[in-house]
């Protein structure tokens, strides 16, 4: 088990900094128990929701000027911009914390003659360097890629600018966060599809593991782009009926919303912070329901949790009335009397939405939950189980 | 030559993403590199490619970018002088 120490997310919702964190508080949940409530999925709801009537959700940028120098920010693109600022705000939420992460090693310190307020740019001073940063995304830096592809065809091969192409590699956003702050430590990209974040995680639970790192930053981070959003949505992946992300679950058609975000975690083996993760598995294709339930059943016994130990399961359901069909059949196989609640119309559907889901999790932790399952999967194919916990429990 | 240095400095502010910096931000004889307006080597290589693209003009020898880029001048000048006719 590894301890939660910050967190850090740009979403679709307003969720970055303090503010953000105050907006997913204890507002907006009251599990309601169970298959009592009219859809069988209790509504997470933000004391400020952001709504959104299309197939495609944004993520709401912050002032990045506060975080990411101007000479840096004009060669990043939205998604390094949105990974670099999350990381930051994981990290100066390490730094804030009373009784922080020790064994991590170095801060910051400020250069000779620097002002005595401290900046929070870069390495500033204070903030927390980590000792390892671990990065997974399954699209990588979709604009830089096509923009330096759309250059290569328009300009016949030739006359290349470099910036794109730099830029445009699935480990940019870890590399500039590692430059950012002079972390010269291990520095790894996951690139795996639906698991690239949770390959990530289970790299930095084993250099926790085994003592290689005493605290570890690691990300989810996926973006739309026009592209993208096109060629997925040929594929038949995106209702095409309006809908509002609010009413997600009660659509009964096809396809889901689209989604993006960047989320880090400061992870660590010194026990407090926000929340404890017990663990975390992945399957693959599994052959039937009875094999999913398994899975999941096995995994909360590997862990000794009962499910009347569980306080709410939050379910990676997204509307597409293909997938949500096996949701609701575990859900009333294998734990029809406990409270469940989606993520996704929060955050829409993308490879590494299971990271959102943590950060909710470790939100509705601290606002008194005791524990959560995860339970996601993506195009049926990859699926995954977090328990995290209050750190006390 | 003013109008070819105006144009000048709207290019590099575009291919440089240079949002910052308005044209009349950039000096005709500021230094662009380091002390100037704080351009580094990925830069160079970028203004390379706007030779290439707006002016049809290769630089002749890497040697001799320090010299060219050295202001939104002496780059004028090079292309003046290198003009395709």
């Amino acid at each position: 088990m590894v301890y939660i120490r910050s967190i850090g997310n740009v979403s679709p919702q307003a969720t970055f900094g303090a503010e953000g964190r105050a907006n997913f508080g204890t507002t907006g949940f009251e599990p309601s128990g169970t298959a009592a409530s009219a859809t069988g999925r209790d509504l997470i709801t933000p004391a400020a929701p952001a709504v959104y009537t299309g197939n495609r959700l944004k993520a709401i940028e912050p002032d990045y000027s506060k975080y990411i120098d101007a000479k840096l920010i004009r060669r990043m693109s939205r998604i390094i911009r949105m990974g670099v600022a999350a990381a930051m705000d994981c990290l100066d939420g390490a730094a804030a914390e009373p009784g922080a992460p020790t064994g991590a090693g170095v801060r910051a310190e400020a250069p000779q003659g620097a002002a005595a307020t401290p900046t929070t740019v870069g390495a500033s001073p204070g903030r927390l360097v980590p000792e390892a940063i671990i990065t997974g995304t399954a699209y990588g830096c979709l604009e830089d890629t096509v923009t330096f592809l759309r250059r290569m065809v328009e300009n016949k091969e030739e006359m290349l600018t470099p910036t794109a192409f730099i830029q445009s590699t699935h480990n940019t956003v870890g590399a500039q966060i590692a430059l950012m702050l002079q972390c010269h430590g291990y520095n790894n990209t996951f690139v795996h599809s639906g698991f690239s974040f949770e390959s990530a995680l289970l790299d930095a639970q084993m250099l926790l593991e085994e003592g290689q790192a005493n605290n570890v930053l690691v990300g989810g981070v996926d973006e739309i782009t026009d592209t993208s959003h096109t060629i997925l949505e040929r594929f038949g992946l995106f209702k095409r009926e309006t809908v509002s992300n609010l009413e997600l679950y009660d659509t009964k058609t096809k396809g889901t919303i689209n989604g993006e975000g960047a989320v880090f975690f400061l992870l660590s083996k010194e026990p407090g912070g926000l929340a404890r993760l017990d663990g975390m598995e992945t399957f693959y294709k599994p052959t039937d329901l009875e094999d999913t339930t398994q899975h999941i059943r096995g995994f909360l016994n590997r862990h000794q949790v009962s499910l009347a130990a569980i306080d709410l399961i939050l379910l990676g359901i997204n509307g597409n009335i293909l997938e949500d069909e096996a949701y609701d059949l575990i859900r009333s196989q294998v734990f029809p009397n406990t409270p469940v609640a989606g993520f996704k119309h929060l955050c829409g559907e993308y490879p590494t939405a299971s990271a959102f889901a943590l950060w909710l999790a470790t939100q509705k932790i601290q606002s008194g939950l005791k524990r959560v399952l995860i339970y996601n999967q993506q195009q049926q194919s990859h699926h995954s189980l977090y328990l995290v916990s209050a750190c006390g429990t | 030559m003013d109008q070819l240095m105006a144009n000048l400095k709207r290019q590099i502010i575009a291919q440089l993403n240079l949002k910052d910096l308005k044209p009349e931000d950039i000096g005709d004889d500021q230094p662009l590199f380091v002390e100037g307006i704080g351009l580094d080597s990925i830069d160079a290589l970028e203004l390379i490619v706007l030779l290439q693209q707006e002016y049809k003009i290769k630089l002749a020898s890497a040697e001799d970018g320090p010299k060219v880029f050295y202001t939104v001048r002496t780059m004028a000048q090079y292309i003046t002088d290198h003009q395709p006719a």
